[in-house]
């Protein structure tokens, strides 16, 4: 597929340059180079929302922003102010960038805004900057600019040529900045953001960053795109530019065509775009939108992956009926308009997107074959169990406090875990373990008390830079990535862990990392297709990828039967053999003995003993706090 | 259940593929009817040079005129006024033998009142369709958009309805709708002159503006400089003061408060350069607080609604270059009152709302003409040929009068615009004096 | 003094985007669904409504028995239709996206795009107020107000009070743990959109009663419904309300002292300062 997807890249730019020269040749109506100019621009818009949008999950509604400001920018300096407009069109990008940068720092930086509040925030922003490109007469003032004739260099004498390339070049370069995103660690980064950004976090990616330089790519590709399409529009007002045709046609198209990878928005844009304008020229213009909005709620409820996961099942199936369906009906002079043959093939080899089956593609690609690659993994195959408790402190939690509203989940705990040692945190529930757990591991901060790791304060670190400082964690219930394969999970934790391997030796290095914990077999799996008790594995591998020295493992073990217990008991072994300190929140009891070389009882936020497990458990208080009091009453 | 819904997405997404390929043929044209005779063979406008009278239909290849009109979107109300008109003037010429001895087609594309339209649209039309001829879109960010596709392959740009002057650069763009060179001067000024005629009746002003295009400039020049004659500089100059200057942006809705402020503004004259609707729901509004304003004004009003109004609307102004009252068609070549009639008929039966052949449609039918004459004088549809024909000898226009075209001020002739007002179930002509249909009623209450 | 006239007019205004908000809110709130369907619905009721009116000669507020239980059926069949298909958050968007435009190209090819207004004759209202004092309030959105705060406080009871509403909050929490515990969510999801498609018509009513009816409108109501939606919360009965009021408020009252242009930028400007300072809007209910 890499190669396939540089060949189409490499394929769209010969033709971006030679196809005015075929027409000066051939001289076929310059209709159809304003055509694919449409679809150029739209291609560049949509991929550029897709960056951020379909790639980390941050659904926008402001493209419309982007837009406008490229538009703008380059309205006022070339329209009005007379500069150049190349120059004018790179201020743009600029501006929009900056825009993008801007919402970002806002948005990103605050834990409550996901989702659909991010979305909301993002609609109200065009029409802040249309009220005030309506207010200042320096902007517009509500007359709106007319944007002259630009200047084109002599080998395209024609404008419309002129517009054709630079579209293409603007397109070209949306599409080139996607691909190169989805192949490397920036896409993968988004990726793992969309299927669950909290984990993405806490395995080491930077996500704050990588938000940025999304939606600051975004930005840029949109404002050049805006500021290109100024041109061609020759008058540009506040309502016609920033109303919300674009923000939800490049919605619709990168929807339509997939968003998961690069070339889908190009492909929603084919269609959307060929769509309507068969329609207008046609005479059915009261139907294009009826027709759209169908389309629209079929792909959603039958192919919600978009055209494009449909024809990657099928690619020689897909590639061929659209060729003879195009080609036989334009040649054999069927249709009167290559344009409507388009649209026929198009129709046709769209209905192969909705049939089930065909090759399961992995979103991001085959990962490339070759040797494994060494990652260090542990491979300690003899079980440990003796306590090695003499070594030094590794992480010291000291009159830890944490309090929700009016809720005191810990009310002063301390606790050491000391380099080799397993230890056991043991409580009832409510008792406060898994806060501990997600306090050491930087999900929140403590109200009181401090956290170290290796003498560092770690208290108010951002989660990746506590994973960069040796701390992973697992979840109680399993979140992997539910996109990528199991292999793939591990590889980004190697990716994004403390030793960083680059993509491809990643995905070759991870298999170890499965052996380790037993899921050799299963790497091409998605998680969807795995148990519970493998994707608990996964979990453990996968945390173990980012080459911690210190493991949280939050109650591994649920919900698993007995032979599974045993199965990830003895995985546990193996990870400690290997030099990982572990802390083990569990209610098995049994197992705590198995593995712990100490144990830590917590009860309602507080430590209620803490030494070796044989000791600790017959202690009477943690009896009562376990079992209640008529049990201990009964002398149990 | 999911297979049924597999195989109604594989029909939904054949039919699309069927109404592409329907939707083959890449015109929508409206021809001229051959055959059906008026009266007498006299031709449509009295300038019209001579045709062969007695054949219907003319002989060679027809001549296809090329352009867009709002057909469907937010501007379709007034399209569907244009396509009437325009239908009607070729079905004349056609009936009149046609043009050049060809007969007129009409290859007319629907834009969508959306602007990115336009300039693929009539790329196609030029190098696709290889149209002869080229007539405007509807509304002025349109024509604007047309304009520069028009001078890249030197065709000829009749346009009915874009009376910014200033920014009508393109050398053989003609205006069908002229509001002169410089319509932020002129109207402010007539208006101050029909003032001027009410003998101090009217002191203060309270404006209201539409924050777009022409309605900003009438009220407020070059969107830049402060000195250009606007509204807002002009009245005072003339001696009216301006006691309120309420800019609001298309498609405001909260015109109970703006009637708050009018109403506390107490003017004379509320002008409102405005279009659309808003002045219904101005008025409307200014109801519900109890007020209403001894005279007002409304720039570009969709014509019908504000009639439906009733009393509240009585004595309502605004500008016209041309209405169908008596004293007016009376003074008119009786072909013009069968225009009117025969539009009215077809207005209503095609449901358009506003039967009355008035600005809109008297427009439209200037540019025709001006594009027919153009050819005429020229002999030919080479599009340089028309350009340098109307420069030379201008036109004669049935609404407007004789005209001339020079390049120095954009083509704007001068204009014969005036003032209409709602006297009892219509619209009259009420100044300049010498076109005046009715007198001027002046501020009530 | 115009001040408070403007703000009380705007504040009525306001009400009707309120009373607009209220269903989406709801269904955003307790179903997850976000659902632009609902303009789609307010859109035909008002269509509808004007030809009802014009047909029967009946004031057009008697409209509502027609309309209201003919949208109570819609927006109940576009629930069930989420649920049978598993219909995600961000899917139902662009399904209800699809709709939306669906049903406004409809409209615009059986009533044209022209304007439409109601003729006096048949609605006395357009043009009348209530006076208190000096103060006007205009009849069109005091209707609206008053349906608004009806509708609020019948919901707020229902959602407070009732077994049904109690349900519909738990489920709105916590989807899974609340059939687990029997809850039909079915059915009463499917019954709480149907109540939103009701309110959706008496929204929709009120439109051509105040104003003029073209098909682009839900286009223009998009970007004030979601500004009231956030600012009130989401799912947030009477916030919505309250955040109508003020939104409403705070535009009448910037169009006086500013111009009436300034006030997008008011308000938008607010929406995005109670985003990151108050997501959860600006009127928390308590517990939640």
């Amino acid at each position: 597929m890499r190669h396939k997807g540089w060949l189409a890249l490499v394929g769209i730019a010969v033709a971006l340059v030679t196809l005015p020269a075929i027409r000066h040749a051939t001289d076929f109506p310059m209709f159809y180079l304003i055509f694919l100019s449409g679809i150029l621009f739209w291609t560049a818009q949509s991929t550029s929302w897709n960056i951020l949008s379909g790639y980390s999950g941050y659904f926008s509604f402001g493209q419309g922003a982007f837009f406008g400001v490229g538009v703008y920018t380059m309205a006022v300096l070339f329209g009005r102010q007379g500069m150049s407009w190349w120059v004018a069109a790179l201020a743009a990008g600029i501006a929009s960038m900056l825009l993008g940068l801007a919402i970002g720092t806002i948005a990103f930086r605050l834990r409550s805004l996901r989702g659909e509040i991010f979305a909301l925030l993002t609609l109200a922003v065009p029409f802040i900057l249309a009220s005030v490109a309506r207010l200042s007469k320096a902007i517009d003032g509500g007359q709106g600019i007319v944007i002259p004739v630009p200047e084109a260099p002599s080998f395209l004498s024609q404008f419309q040529e002129f517009v054709f390339f630079v579209g293409g070049v603007v397109a070209l370069l949306a599409l080139t900045v996607a691909y190169v995103m989805q192949h490397t660690r920036y896409g993968w980064a988004l990726f793992t953001i969309r299927d669950d950004e909290d984990v993405a976090e806490g395995l080491g990616v930077p996500t704050f960053f990588h938000k940025m330089i999304a939606i600051g790519v975004t930005g840029l590709i949109a404002g050049i795109s805006g500021a290109v399409a100024a041109l061609q529009l020759g008058f540009v007002s506040v309502e016609g530019t920033f109303n919300l045709d674009v923000p939800l046609f490049v919605i619709v198209m990168s929807v339509l065509g997939g968003r998961g990878h690069w070339a889908g928005p190009m492909v929603g844009a084919i269609y959307v775009y060929t769509l309507q304008n068969r329609l207008a020229s046609g005479g059915f213009e009261g139907w294009s939108l009826i027709v759209l909005g169908v389309i629209l709620v079929l792909v959603m409820l039958l192919a919600p992956q978009g055209l494009m996961a449909g024809f990657r099942r099928r690619p020689w199936l897909s590639a061929g009926v659209f060729v003879v369906v195009f080609l036989g009906l334009w040649l054999l002079g069927v249709t009167t308009d290559p344009v409507t043959s388009l649209a026929a093939a198009l129709g046709v080899t769209a209905v192969i997107a909705f049939i089930p089956g065909g090759r399961r593609r992995p979103e991001l690609g085959e990962p490339e074959t070759g040797p494994p690659q060494e990652h260090h993994a542990p491979v300690g195959d003899e079980p440990v169990a003796e306590s090695v408790g003499s070594g030094r402190p590794l992480l010291v939690a000291q009159d830890v406090v944490k309090t929700f509203g009016g809720v005191r989940a810990l009310r002063g705990v301390s606790m050491t875990v000391h380099e080799g040692e397993l230890v056991g945190l043991v409580g009832p529930n409510g008792s406060g373990k898994t806060t501990l757990v997600n306090l050491i591991s930087g999900v929140f901060p403590p109200t009181a008390g401090t956290i170290s790791l290796d003498g560092a304060d770690i208290v108010g670190s951002r989660p990746h830079r506590i994973a960069h400082l040796g701390i992973a964690r697992t979840y109680q219930i399993p979140r992997p990535f539910t996109s990528l394969t199991v292999r793939d999970n591990v590889a980004m934790a190697i990716m994004f862990g403390r030793d960083p391997l680059g993509l491809d030796a990643s995905r070759r290095a991870a298999v170890e990392y499965l052996d380790l914990v037993g899921l050799g077999g299963r790497a091409d799996a998605l998680p969807g297709e795995i148990n519970l008790h493998q994707r608990q594995l996964l979990e453990m591998a996968r945390a173990i990828a980012t080459r911690p020295s210190l493991l949280l493992l939050d109650e591994a073990l649920a919900g698993l039967n007995p032979v599974e217990i045993d199965n990830a008991v003895d995985v546990v072994r193996r990870i400690r053999g290997s030099g990982v300190s572990i802390v083990l929140v569990e209610h098995l009891l049994r197992v705590v003995n198995q593995l712990a070389t100490r144990i830590v009882v917590l009860d309602q936020g507080m430590e209620l003993a803490e030494g070796e497990p044989a000791v600790v458990m017959r202690d009477p208080a943690v009896v009562k706090a376990y079992l209640g009091r008529q049990a201990d009453a009964a002398g149990e | 259940m999911r297979r049924r819904a597999r195989i109604l997405a594989v029909v939904s997404v054949l039919s699309v593929v069927a109404a592409a390929c329907a939707g083959d043929s890449t015109t929508t044209t409206t021809e001229g009817t051959p055959g059906t005779t008026a009266a007498t063979d006299t031709t449509v406008a009295p300038s019209t040079t001579a045709a062969p009278s007695t054949t219907a239909e003319g002989s060679g290849d027809p001549i296809v005129v090329g352009g867009t009109l709002s057909l469907t979107g937010a501007f379709a109300a007034t399209g569907a006024i244009h396509k009437l008109a325009g239908d009607m003037f070729v079905e004349r010429v056609n009936e009149a033998g046609g043009l050049l001895g060809r007969e007129v087609q009409w290859n007319l594309l629907d834009d969508e009142s959306d602007t990115a339209n336009i300039a693929p649209l009539y790329e196609q039309l030029i190098s696709q369709d290889q149209v002869d001829l080229i007539m405007g879109p509807y509304a002025t960010p349109n024509i604007l958009a047309a304009m520069p596709v028009a001078e890249r392959y030197g065709y000829t740009l009749p346009q009915h309805t874009a009376v910014l002057a200033p920014l009508m650069t393109y050398a053989c763009q003609f205006p069908g709708w002229s509001i002169g060179p410089e319509p932020n001067s002129f109207i402010p000024n007539q208006m101050a002159d029909a003032l001027d005629s009410l003998d101090g009746a009217v002191s203060t002003v309270a404006l209201l503006t539409n924050e777009s295009g022409s309605t900003a400039f009438i009220s407020y020049g070059i969107a830049d400089d402060p000195d250009d004659p606007s509204t807002l500089n002009i009245l005072p100059e003339r001696g009216y003061e301006v006691v309120a200057d309420i800019p609001y942006p298309p498609g405001y809705e909260d015109w109970g408060s703006t009637a708050a402020q009018v109403r506390d503004a107490n003017a004379d004259l509320v002008l409102m350069n405005g279009l659309g609707v808003e002045a219904n729901s101005l008025i409307d509004a200014m109801q519900q607080l109890d007020y209403a304003p001894p005279l007002m004004f409304a720039l570009f009003p969709a014509p019908g609604p504000l009639l439906g109004l009733g009393d509240a609307a009585q004595g309502t102004l605004s500008v016209s270059i041309f209405e169908p009252n008596a004293p007016i068609l009376e003074q008119m070549d009786p072909e013009v009152g069968e225009i009117v009639d025969e539009f009215a008929e077809r207005a209503s039966a095609a449901q358009i709302p506003y039967t009355v052949f008035e600005t809109q449609a008297a427009a439209s039918w200037n540019a025709w003409e001006i594009l027919v004459q153009g050819v005429e004088g020229a002999q030919s549809t080479d599009g340089q040929g028309i350009c340098d024909s109307l420069h030379s000898t201008g036109a004669d226009l049935t609404f407007s009068g004789a005209v001339t075209f020079d390049p120095a001020v954009n083509n704007f002739w001068d204009t014969t615009e005036g003032l209409k007002q709602i006297q009892g179930a219509e619209w009259v002509m009420v100044w300049p004096e010498d076109i005046a249909a009715g007198a001027l009623a002046g501020p009530t209450g | 003094m115009i001040e408070l006239q403007a703000a009380v007019s705007g504040a009525l205004n306001g009400s009707l985007f309120a009373l607009m908000a209220l269903g989406l809110s709801l269904a955003w709130g307790f179903l997850k669904v976000i659902n632009l369907a609902h303009f789609a619905l307010i859109l035909l009721s008002g269509y509808l409504t004007f030809e009802l009116a014009t047909a029967t000669g009946l004031g057009p507020i008697a409209t509502i028995v027609v309309t209201a239980p003919l949208m109570f059926v819609v927006g109940a069949v576009i629930q069930l239709g989420y649920e049978r298909f598993d219909v995600s958050e961000l899917n139902s968007l662009l399904i209800s996206y699809g709709l939306l435009i669906i049903t406004v190209q409809v409209v615009t090819n059986i009533w044209t795009a022209d304007f439409l207004r109601l003729p006096p004759e048949i609605n006395p209202f357009s043009a009348e107020a209530v006076g208190v004092g000096s103060l006007r309030f205009p009849v069109p959105t005091l209707l609206a107000a008053g349906f608004a705060v009806v509708l609020v406080v019948a919901a707020s009871l229902v959602l407070g009070r009732t077994y049904a509403g109690k349900a519909l909050q738990a489920f709105g929490q916590d989807r899974e743990i609340a059939s687990a515990f029997g809850i039909d969510h079915r059915l009463l999801g499917v019954l709480l959109a149907g109540a939103a498609g009701a309110s959706a018509a008496i929204a929709g009513m009120l439109f051509p009663i105040g104003g003029t009816l073209t098909p682009d409108l839900p286009f223009e109501w998009i970007g004030q419904v979601f500004a009231i939606v956030i600012l009130g919360g989401i799912g947030n009965v009477t916030g919505t309300l309250y955040a109508g009021l003020l939104v409403g408020a705070i535009s009448g009252l910037v169009a006086v002292v500013w111009t009436p242009s300034t006030s997008p930028f008011v308000v938008f400007s607010l929406v995005v300062i109670a985003l990151v300072f108050r997501p959860k809007g600006l009127f928390p209910q308590k517990g939640g």
